[in-house]
């Protein structure tokens, strides 16, 4: 693996990465992130940055064990090589998460972080950075973390040197670096722009009690606004499962308006994209049924039909749709490729089970509980990474 | 949609208590008339103040800009439309798009008439464009920039554009100018980032065989490109002063939008003020009215707008309205002075990579 660069910054330094990947869950590697973990453990730190928290959260030793047990299998498999991660520009820690599975899977990694700054990134970096100079040397050669300027010739050199390429963005960078071709063998993953939605069930609602209804709602708000309901597993559209119950519902939103008033701060422009959404809506959406604003903050449009283009409306710091439909068979006509998450409350899991089995639906890759729709894991867009990332050798 | 009450109303005429309730009035019939007129204003109203009640200037609903950037807003029908003016939005983005029939292109020339004369007389006076002649331009379709040299042109005579097409300041052109016409009061306009650059960081004062000492400058067109270099309204008043000898110069805030109803700076407290014709408010971020002089989005609210429903627009410019009365202006406008843009912010997710 040759980068000798000048435009290439190097946050984590390796020119020659390993070619001959491991099998997976290598012990190394899995203790190395749950050093990792503690080492990142830090209120002061947290308390800016709680996708730091989440991050040592999920390296923890809990969940690195649980995932090796998870994955016990007779197949004999080991990683792909050298993996190319190009990671998305605004949420500074999916480069980490990216680099995890790569590693988990036994492979080399060379990730490219966003050309725009983070601190996340650079604190994530120097940590790294102090665990490969002296306890877990041997790693390194499986580590590269590199920051550059978009450049179509550097990023084919490295495409032609990768036994795999993961790209995470919107759908036009996705286009635009899949014009750069891999070698032969190559294998290319595409974690693109998604819509989820939640289903709540109306019925369920009106019958919790007061602790767990704010719980619920912290839930939900931890789903939606600690990425400005922009990530694509933030919710777009509440499915209120039941018949209509004005008092129940508005209680929701009044609820969720209360607590982002007392702890989101949107950006300035927020309320005026916003105010505008509202106004391109009543002047071109046919199916508005009416709208509502709680406590300025959150805005809620109700629709009286479902229709294929339902995923292309689209919030932001707290813009909703809705709609009450009695049966979840109305997925049928709206799910397209783009549903990547349902997060749900007041459904059975066994229920959810059923219904996705006897189902087809063109999309939905996740259906998790409300205030899990943010947790990223090996399973991820309809992938199993454990596997995607991994070859076979097949022994007979 | 011609407006008699408008029509022979001077712009400072009424005292501030008396045009608040003028405003309000006119306000509220131009918006239920917009609301008869423009389909798609009447879908928004419908949903937002279906009854048309409002109790204060503050209820009148307003639009965000970005509006007339998606839609085509109209309150006649389309072939009556004589004009189209367009915002100056930056490549790649979409601009706005303002329809003027012909009644309305009138009433809002006019009315800018109007408004300027109050600081430059009633007589043409020779003019200096400090721009390159945008002789190339189409008459029914009309960039903001265009549009705004345009307007402003029937308040002058003798127009003379000082850059060449390269964008160089002409020398000789610009002595020829003041040789014939700098003995008396002449008129100088153009967009504030590029009068400063030419006429105080790149003229050569040694090359200038007259001073500026009887012009009247008036510019606008935003202070973006102002901000970067960090000069005040008042620095920018001292630096022209100290350069060039021009003492009145004339700051406007105005708006493709509300081209008719532009806010001039006082000359006494350099604080933009409104008209008879022209109202400001202030919104914070959840768009609710500020308190007490605070910073915020900038509402302009104008009687001039018939042909669109641009007559109460919320913007993306920063703003206060300045409270205090030390100005006898106080006594005739709503005083307010202008921050800038708001930057666009960044957004969290990992959607639009």
């Amino acid at each position: 693996m040759i980068i000798e660069n000048k435009k290439v910054e190097f946050l984590v330094k390796n020119t020659k990465l390993d070619q001959i990947a491991q099998k997976p869950y290598n012990k190394e590697v899995c203790n190395f992130l749950v050093d990792f973990s503690k080492k990142i453990d830090d209120k002061n730190i947290y308390r800016e940055f709680p996708d730091i928290k989440a991050l040592s959260f999920w390296c923890r030793k809990g969940n690195i064990d649980k995932l090796i047990k998870n994955n016990i299998s007779n197949e004999l498999r080991v990683g792909l090589g050298i993996i190319f991660h190009i990671t998305p520009s605004n949420i500074p820690t999916n480069f980490m998460y990216s680099l995890i599975f790569g590693l988990l899977t036994g492979n080399s990694n060379i990730i490219k972080v966003p050309s725009k700054k983070f601190k996340q990134i650079d604190f994530i970096c120097k940590k790294i950075e102090e665990l490969l100079k002296k306890k877990y040397k041997s790693l390194r050669k499986r580590i590269c973390i590199i920051r550059y300027k978009e450049d179509e010739a550097l990023t084919k050199l490295i495409s032609l040197q990768c036994n795999a390429r993961l790209i995470w963005g919107g759908d036009k960078t996705i286009n635009e670096i899949r014009k750069i071709s891999l070698n032969p063998r190559a294998l290319e993953l595409t974690f693109s722009d998604r819509y989820s939605l939640s289903v709540i069930d109306v019925k369920s609602l009106t019958k919790i009690n007061k602790n767990e209804f704010s719980s619920l709602v912290e839930k939900f708000y931890n789903d939606t606004f600690i990425v400005d309901q922009n990530a694509c597993s933030s919710p777009q559209m509440i499915l209120w499962h039941g018949k209509y119950n004005k008092k129940v519902q508005e209680k929701f939103w009044s609820a969720l308006a209360d607590l982002v008033s007392k702890k989101y701060t949107p950006p300035d422009n927020s309320g005026i994209e916003k105010h505008n959404q509202l106004f391109e809506n009543f002047i071109s959406l046919k199916n508005i049924n009416n709208f509502k604003i709680y406590k300025k903050q959150i805005y809620t449009v109700s629709l009286n039909n479902l229709n294929k283009e339902i995923h292309k409306l689209r919030g932001k710091w707290g813009y909703f749709y809705e709609f009450n439909t009695s049966n979840l068979k109305i997925l049928e006509n709206i799910v397209n490729t783009k549903y990547q998450t349902l997060s749900y409350y007041g459904i059975s899991k066994s229920y959810m089970n059923f219904f996705f089995s006897n189902t087809a639906l063109r999309g939905i890759d996740r259906i998790v509980p409300i205030g899990q729709a943010l947790n990223i894991n090996l399973f991820w867009d309809g992938y199993d990474l454990n596997k995607v990332l991994t070859r076979i050798i097949d022994i007979r | 949609m011609i407006n008699k009450n408008l029509k022979n109303l001077g712009p400072f005429s009424l005292n501030i208590e008396d045009k608040k309730i003028f405003f309000f009035d006119e306000i509220k019939k131009l918006t239920k008339y917009h609301y008869l007129k423009s389909s798609e204003y009447k879908k928004i109203i419908d949903f937002t103040n279906k009854n048309l009640f409002f109790n204060k200037i503050e209820d009148i609903p307003f639009l965000p800009i970005k509006l007339f950037k998606e839609y085509e807003l109209l309150s006649v029908p389309k072939h009556k439309i004589l004009k189209t003016l367009s915002s100056s939005g930056t490549t790649g983005k979409k601009k706005s798009k303002i329809f003027l029939d012909s009644d309305n292109a009138i009433s809002q020339q006019h009315t800018l008439s109007k408004i300027l004369r109050s600081v430059i007389g009633n007589k043409r006076l020779p003019m200096l464009i400090i721009d390159k002649n945008p002789n190339k331009i189409s008459k029914s379709k009309i960039s903001a920039k265009s549009a705004a040299i345009n307007g402003f042109s029937i308040f002058g005579r003798n127009h003379t554009y000082m850059l060449n097409d390269m964008e160089e300041i002409d020398y000789l052109t610009l002595n020829n100018f003041l040789e014939k016409y700098s003995n008396n009061d002449f008129l100088i306009f153009g967009f504030t980032s590029i009068v400063y650059e030419n006429l105080f960081s790149k003229i050569k004062s040694v090359k200038l065989k007259k001073d500026f000492r009887n012009g009247i400058l008036i510019h606008g067109g935003g202070w973006k490109k102002m901000e970067n270099i960090k000069v005040s309204s008042l620095e920018y008043k001292k630096r022209l002063l100290a350069k060039l000898n021009l003492k009145k110069i004339y700051n406007y805030y105005g708006l493709v939008e509300q081209t008719g109803s532009i806010f001039l700076e006082c000359k006494f407290c350099n604080c933009l003020v409104t008209s008879n014709f022209s109202e400001v408010l202030i919104r914070d971020k959840y768009l609710n009215i500020v308190k007490n002089g605070q910073k915020g989005f900038i509402q302009v609210l104008s009687l001039l707008p018939s042909s669109y429903p641009g007559h109460s627009i919320l913007t993306e410019d920063l703003g206060e309205i300045i409270l205090d009365d030390k100005c006898g202006c106080s006594k005739y406008s709503t005083r307010f002075k202008v921050h800038g843009r708001l930057p666009q912010s960044e957004i969290r997710g990992c959607s639009n990579v």
